[in-house]
């Protein structure tokens, strides 16, 4: 990382190089989320909104990594990160409704409780955000390093 | 520094691909689990009570085992007066497994007869709750509820006495021929007696007979009851009083003027 800094690419070059990635794993995503939401797939009916709920999920996320990406080698780089954290702790438990989702189909009254899946999602994406930190904090440490020896 | 974040980050997409997969195999099973009732089955208890047996088939065809499958229905009447409550726990059903299970439901007939002669002789219907719960792949517990009404089909629906006609046996005695009539609705055949017994306006039993009964479900009954009666104490006016009796149960006296 402080190699790269020190000699920086031309910004244009860079900036392509670093599309061209942000495209590559939203693409990657993309593909995923297509994969696992063939398995949820058969909810959709008895769950209104649900693949709406899914989508704007992906989109958010895709677009919070596309930034990050682009902006990669500054700080802001971990800012997304950080944002992209707490957006999935606080869209899942939004979207879960705290995990225990109340549904209501053709009479049936359908209780789901993923608190479970949702304290595990809640944990490994504050996994992602000491990550963040920690990588913000070298970022940062690195950059102090580079200001005290030229 | 590098090495640790690195291992977070290793970690955390391990973990991440762990739980989705998981999350999403374990929805997809769902399909893959099929819970159908069948026709259910009517016996009777030596203490009076009718059990309705409902069997239940459970195939678990999806990847994980089912935990702590409950079911458990109530059933009302119209006024929501609770008339029994059954209840069958399965604790696992493994993967591949096809289970039939008996729900048991329990009426005590007497108990029935006590909350009202109504639902001997008039339709009607039971509100019955149904939960069913269970925990998906051990780890995502389930809950489904639900209220319907069954119909309710009286046994002895539209009965009523017929005029009696008059025949001298001798000059003391006269037979009285009582037509009855009624339609079962229930699910189930009757089979019985029919008691009648005759007063005169002064309260008097003047005579009693009874008739066998035997009426298939949906059936509409067509029969009379033979009574031998003094001829002098007839009078014009008086009552019946009915007592009815079967496998099932045994009601009486259904009072019914007559003249």
């Amino acid at each position: 990382m402080v190699e790269e800094n020190e000699r920086p690419k031309r910004p244009a070059r860079s900036l392509i190089f670093k599309a061209v990635k942000a495209l590559a794993k939203s693409f990657i995503i993309y593909l995923l989320y297509l994969f696992v939401w063939s398995f949820f797939a058969q909810f959709e009916s008895y769950v209104p909104g649900l693949q709406q709920i899914a989508e704007n999920f992906v989109i958010v996320y895709i677009l919070l990594g596309v930034f990050g990406d682009l902006v990669s080698g500054t700080v802001f780089q971990h800012f997304f990160n950080v944002a992209r954290a707490f957006f999935v702790i606080g869209y899942l438990t939004l979207a879960l409704q705290g995990g225990i989702l109340n549904l209501e189909y053709m009479g049936v009254a359908l209780t789901v409780d993923l608190r479970l899946f949702l304290m595990a999602a809640i944990l490994l994406s504050l996994l992602s955000l000491a990550k963040s930190m920690l990588q913000a904090i070298k970022y940062m440490g690195e950059k102090a390093e580079l200001t005290l020896n030229p | 520094m590098d090495v640790s974040i690195r291992m977070v980050s290793v970690v955390s997409a391990f973990f991440w691909v762990l739980l989705v997969a998981f999350f999403a195999s374990a929805a997809y099973s769902v399909k893959d689990l099929h819970l159908s009732l069948e026709n259910p089955q009517l016996s009777l208890t030596p203490d009076g009570c009718v059990v309705v047996s409902i069997p239940i088939k459970i195939e678990n065809e999806g990847f994980y085992s089912l935990g702590e499958f409950n079911l458990t229905t109530r059933v009302a009447d119209l006024n929501g007066t609770r008339i029994t409550e059954g209840s069958t726990f399965i604790p696992l059903i493994k993967r591949g497994d096809r289970i039939v299970a008996l729900h048991n439901l329990t009426f005590s007939v007497e108990i029935l007869m006590e909350k009202g002669a109504y639902y001997l002789f008039n339709d009607s219907s039971f509100v019955v709750a149904a939960l069913i719960s269970m925990k998906l792949a051990d780890a995502i517990p389930v809950k489904a509820s639900s209220n319907f009404s069954v119909p309710w089909g009286a046994p002895f629906y539209n009965f009523h006495l017929e005029q009696p006609t008059f025949e001298p046996l001798n000059l003391t005695h006269i037979m009285v021929s009582v037509p009855i009539s009624f339609e079962n609705h229930a699910s189930l055949e009757i089979n019985g007696e029919i008691s009648l017994h005759m007063y005169n306006s002064e309260g008097v039993c003047v005579g009693q007979g009874n008739s066998t009964i035997v009426a298939p479900q949906g059936a509409m009954y067509r029969g009379s009851v033979m009574l031998y009666v003094y001829a002098s104490e007839i009078a014009g006016k008086g009552f019946f009083e009915v007592y009815f009796s079967t496998s099932f149960f045994s009601y009486g006296p259904l009072v019914i003027p007559h003249g």
